[in-house]
């Protein structure tokens, strides 16, 4: 997708300026285009566990932006220097010390978030967006325009996890952001929501719209995918 | 650039000295706020099986002033209590236990009533067990089967039974369906720490 051509960034002539003109597309790209969960389907397993609250998924999301874009940064810069056959032992490096900064920030400063999240913000390590962000942009662009490609791909993460946490939230506790928005006089909370379950019907009507919206993975579009 | 096996070796080294330096900085940026939230959470434990009265949204150091303010330590035996005189049921003693469960070490609290033979509570606070399974010991459905439990048996051997065939005994609780290892480990370390309690701890001071 990096490679499809690009148009020029809005104030940007074509090939011109810091992302060489290929800002605003990677950007977008990233958060619509080809959102990674929404049309790509990556990182499904962190983004059906942690979204049961709104406040869990956003932590999320920005830990997934902070991971991209500094994976991305790194890995775009060392790219004329990594030896093609250990680059991806040096992707994962550079990954595993963006999640372990960002997961001892959280223990730090955001105990009680730290504990909600358990295992997943470690998980990022072997998150498939990240690796594949790596993989697929950074080792072939410049690092600028990398860190868009990041920044783009973890906001589109981030949105997703953030619509869905807020859709279980409100109906599985009739709450947004623990502040009780239903009242329970007339609204009884469906637990299926908060449970593990609801999280795949929730994203299975996400994707759904996604697809519908975006028109993508359309055969007379995208190609046969 | 020849970029040799030597030079991937070198890459390679230098790539993961740099990130466990980066590494090693944050660690020791954050050890302090680390070890205070740390604190934080063993005294919250140790407030919540003494029934303690906190706010739940409490800053650590306001865990802290609570429990300098209400908790006393006492060493009787080999063992340390934590006590606390409760303004209803009278003197609590809460003790830790440990021992290892299906999948990974279990570490509890065990609280006891003035009498040291009634269970004020029971808490296990770090487990490994499988969700949904032998990680329920943690709900408090289960603890708080442990409640008004005697220690002793209907023949005054010390111990309680975590039984699979209904509880019927007063030194009894249900056990968990699916979850039979977690629980014949979490019948054994309790009555480890029983019989530590009896042979010293609880009974001299």
């Amino acid at each position: 997708m990096a490679d499809r051509g690009s148009p020029a960034c809005v104030g940007c002539a074509p090939g011109t300026g810091p992302c060489g003109g290929k800002g605003m597309e990677t950007l977008r790209s990233g958060v619509w285009i080809t959102n990674p969960v929404a049309v790509q389907v990556l990182g499904i397993c962190s983004a059906l566990a942690v979204t049961n609250r709104l406040e869990n998924s956003l932590v999320m999301g920005v830990a997934l932006v902070f991971v991209g874009v500094g994976t991305n940064l790194f890995v775009s810069l060392l790219r004329n220097v990594t030896p093609r056959r250990i680059r991806m032992i040096a992707e994962v490096a550079i990954i595993a010390t963006f999640v372990i900064v960002f997961d001892q920030i959280l223990k730090a400063y955001y105990w009680e978030m730290s504990k909600q999240l358990g295992p997943y913000v470690g998980l990022i390590i072997t998150n498939c967006i990240i690796m594949g962000r790596a993989e697929a942009f950074a080792l072939s662009n410049r690092p600028l325009v990398s860190m868009v490609d990041g920044l783009g791909n973890g906001l589109g993460y981030a949105v997703v996890l953030a619509i869905i946490g807020f859709f279980r939230e409100l109906v599985g506790t009739g709450s947004i952001l623990g502040h009780q928005v239903l009242l329970s006089e007339w609204y009884t909370p469906n637990q299926l929501a908060v449970l593990a379950p609801g999280a795949f019907v929730a994203l299975g009507f996400l994707i759904a719209i996604f697809n519908a919206l975006t028109r993508a993975n359309q055969t007379d579009e995208m190609g046969s995918q | 650039m020849k970029k040799g096996s030597l030079y991937a070796v070198f890459y390679a080294a230098t790539l993961g000295i740099i990130c466990a330096l980066a590494l090693t900085a944050v660690d020791g940026f954050t050890a302090s706020r680390k070890a205070a939230n740390a604190r934080a959470e063993e005294v919250r434990n140790i407030l919540t099986v003494l029934d303690v009265g906190f706010d739940s949204a409490a800053t650590s150091s306001e865990l802290l002033a609570v429990y300098e303010r209400d908790v006393r330590t006492e060493s009787r035996g080999e063992l340390t209590f934590y006590t606390y005189e409760h303004p209803e049921v009278g003197k609590l003693s809460s003790v830790r236990f440990d021992g290892p469960g299906l999948w990974g070490p279990i570490e509890g609290l065990l609280c006891l009533r003035e009498d040291m033979t009634t269970i004020h509570a029971v808490s296990f606070y770090r487990h490994e067990e499988t969700p949904g399974l032998g990680g329920e010991i943690s709900s408090d459905a289960f603890q708080d089967q442990f409640r008004g439990v005697s220690i002793l048996g209907p023949s005054g051997v010390p111990g309680v039974g975590v039984v699979g065939d209904g509880a019927d005994e007063p030194n009894e609780v249900d056990a968990i369906s699916g979850a039979t290892m977690t629980c014949d480990k979490v019948e054994e370390m309790l009555n480890r720490i029983i019989e530590e309690v009896r042979a010293g701890g609880g009974f001299d001071g």
